[in-house]
């Protein structure tokens, strides 16, 4: 007996299903199991070996616990460098885009960090902020013997240094990817308005920054991720969380509670609470990338 | 509104001049047209116009002030772009109201421009739609709303039809020339298509290879060419251009493959044509007569257009043969391959100069 015929639109989605499987099969096996055991270590004790189940006892303990809430704050803190991650590749995009002279060797200098491993881009910051470092050494030579900085050495600067290293790994990543998005722009349109009267304000304000919104949006969706998962590395080498707390993150403090204090179940339970935090930025950007459709 | 005058202008990209010393006087009101094949360097003129491309020698003015050094947002002209240039995340009434609000004029002043705007172009629904949402022929009166809300000094527009069908074009066409008549702003209109030239310019502007051919009204173009490039240009079809032998009788007589036509002396006298050589003649398709005698010719092929119908001829002679158009009536019975004869309606004939392109009438 002959199949009976699908219809257009059903061959459609079936083919749709076959094709998405082995990303399902990947990101079920890889992210969403992953998950689901964390939020179960997080009702549990666990030292590596054995796990015992305790119940929501971890979760009330950890509103409590001072650390918790100190590694929230130095994340928050550490937003407020975000505008200046997005805002000075933006000021470098649009210079490099002018096609100023050696604009093409700038980009090349820019990008470049890009390539590098945030571990020695942590390194490099790191002899360059300690005492006796090259800021120093610099502020020296320039005849200010007087102002020493010990910025990584003190609580009250640590986080900034580190914030100033973040945005710097970032220039590369943002710089390009609103270079594509000014290549996109009609240079026409950029005519038009210079015919309609606009100078090279009105014209970034009304034309180009319309235009490169979306490519904002994506920037700061990738720059608060990295934010809050890939500054590991730069504090493992840079301060390791100190001096004190001063440096550390929630991300952090998930190794030093899992790693350093064998408190499994604690740091599965901060794993969650960081997962909710960036999936919130997450979504709420692609809300409002969407909603300007 | 003012004038505008191009004064021996030139722009020379890479060593190669793209205008070459244009010189072009467009009166107050006037709509010019500026019309010649792709590359001869209409676009580049508009531009330097517009203030997008600097002048590399020449003057250019806009009513008494020399502009040659004057930012585009300081001249006071609004350009009509190829492909609109709509500001794509502003609505219609902010893409019009973008210059004077730029202007610093009172969001009710920009509104009821606007919208007196949108009346003329019929975009009074559309006033909140983005570009994006609007068909081609309204994109296109956008672009135009967008010019005249701001009451320039001028209009600039390049090639402002060409990415619409034939039919809206058609449509359009009459619409721009109604409109810059309604607001009399001097307007500099570019185009490639001479039917757009004929039809819509009090005067227009040929140019070849950066080099300005002629000025003239559409009917002057079109009855006194400057040259054979003119000639071959305008019209469409365009004018039958044949090289022929000449001599000089009773009558002048013109040899073309072996045969022979007589041009009678009060026709030829308005030209002044060498006692012998050769020349190039000229003859539009629709002077061409079907006769029982006259010059012999094969049809090649045959284009009925309906009210009319294109008659494709070959002139042959030995080792050699010549090409021309003919314009008929329609239903007719002629088809390819038919041999017959035509005569040419000698009144409306022109002559060139075989070297130089150039026309030999006799100075009057
Ligand atoms: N930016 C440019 N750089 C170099 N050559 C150019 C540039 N713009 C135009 N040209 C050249 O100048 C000539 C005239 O171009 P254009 O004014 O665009 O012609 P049109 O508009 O009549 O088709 C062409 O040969 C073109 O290749
Ligand atoms: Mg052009």
């Amino acid at each position: 007996m002959k199949a009976r015929r699908l219809t257009l639109s059903q061959r459609r989605q079936l083919a749709g299903v076959v094709f998405a499987l082995p990303a399902l099969a990947l990101v079920i096996g890889l992210i969403a199991i992953p998950i689901g055991q964390a939020v179960y270590y997080s009702f549990t004790q666990w030292d590596g070996i054995t796990t015992t189940w305790i119940g929501t006892s971890t979760w009330t303990q950890a509103f409590h616990n001072s650390d918790l809430w100190t590694a929230l704050k130095n994340n928050a803190m550490l937003l407020l460098w975000v505008p200046i991650a997005l805002g000075l590749p933006l000021a470098i995009a649009v210079l490099l885009h002018q096609r100023v002279a050696g604009w093409k060797i700038f980009r090349s200098i820019y990008f470049l960090p890009t390539a590098i491993s945030w571990v020695v881009l942590g390194l490099v910051a790191e002899r360059f902020f300690a005492y006796q470092g090259t800021l120093n050494s610099i502020l020296h030579a320039v005849g200010l013997s007087g102002v020493t900085t010990n910025m990584l050495g003190s609580e009250s600067t640590a986080l900034a240094a580190l914030g100033i290293t973040f945005v710097f790994t970032m220039i590369g990543t943002n710089t390009m990817l609103f270079l594509t998005g000014l290549a996109t722009l009609d240079p026409s349109l950029e005519e038009a308005a210079r015919i309609d009267g606009a100078g090279r304000w009105r014209i970034f304000r009304h034309i180009t920054l319309p235009h490169l919104s979306r490519f904002i949006q994506l920037a700061f969706v990738m720059t608060v991720i990295a934010l809050f998962s890939a500054l590991f590395s730069l504090i493992f080498v840079m301060t390791g969380g100190g001096p004190g707390y001063a440096t550390t993150t929630m991300e952090f403090l998930i190794y030093q509670t899992g790693f350093s204090q064998g408190q499994f179940g604690t740091a599965a339970l901060y794993g969650i609470i960081l997962f909710l935090i960036t999936g919130a930025v997450g979504i709420i950007q692609l809300r409002l990338i969407g909603s300007d459709k | 509104m003012a004038a505008i005058t191009f004064d021996g202008v030139t722009k020379i990209y890479a060593g190669k001049p793209a205008v070459d010393s244009l010189s072009l006087h467009i009166d107050d009101g006037e709509f010019m047209v500026l019309v010649g094949p792709s590359g001869c360097g209409k676009t580049t003129a508009l531009r330097m116009l517009a203030g997008l491309e600097e002048i590399t020698s020449g003057a250019l003015s806009i009513g008494d002030q020399v502009v040659n050094n004057v930012l585009p947002k300081d001249r006071d002209v609004a350009m009509v772009f190829q492909n609109y240039a709509l500001y794509p995340h502003m609505s219609v009434a902010q893409n019009m109201g973008f210059a004077l609000k730029i202007r610093g004029e009172s969001k009710a002043m920009i509104a009821e421009k606007v919208r007196a705007a949108a009346e003329i172009l019929r975009l009074s629904d559309y006033l909140d739609r983005r570009p994006r949402a609007l068909s081609g022929g309204q994109r296109q009166r956008v672009a135009m709303g967008r010019a005249i809300v701001r009451s320039p000094q001028a209009f600039l527009m390049d090639e402002p039809l060409s990415n619409l069908d034939a039919k809206l074009r058609v449509e359009m066409r009459l619409e721009i020339a109604r409109i810059q008549r309604l607001l009399g702003v001097a307007t500099l209109y570019v185009t490639h298509d001479q039917v757009e030239a004929m039809t819509m310019g009090d005067r227009v502007a040929v140019m070849r290879d950066g080099h300005l051919q002629q000025v003239a009204t559409p009917q002057e173009l079109y009855d006194r060419p400057a040259n054979d490039f003119v000639a071959g240009f305008i019209g469409s079809p365009p004018m039958n251009l044949l090289t022929t032998r000449v001599s000089h009788g009773a009558d002048v007589t013109l040899d073309i493959l072996g045969q022979t036509i007589s041009v009678p002396t009060r026709y030829a006298a308005a030209f002044s044509l060498p006692a012998s050589g050769e020349v190039t003649f000229g003859i539009r398709p629709e002077d061409i007569v079907i006769a029982t005698e006259g010059l012999r010719a094969r049809v090649e092929r045959c284009e009925a257009l309906g009210a009319e119908t294109l008659l494709h001829l070959s002139v042959n002679g030995p080792g050699a043969s010549q090409h021309l158009v003919a314009k008929t009536g329609p239903r007719t019975s002629i088809v390819a391959g038919d041999d017959l004869s035509v005569t040419f309606a000698l009144e409306h004939a022109h002559f060139f100069d075989v070297a130089s392109g150039a026309t030999l009438r006799a100075a009057s």
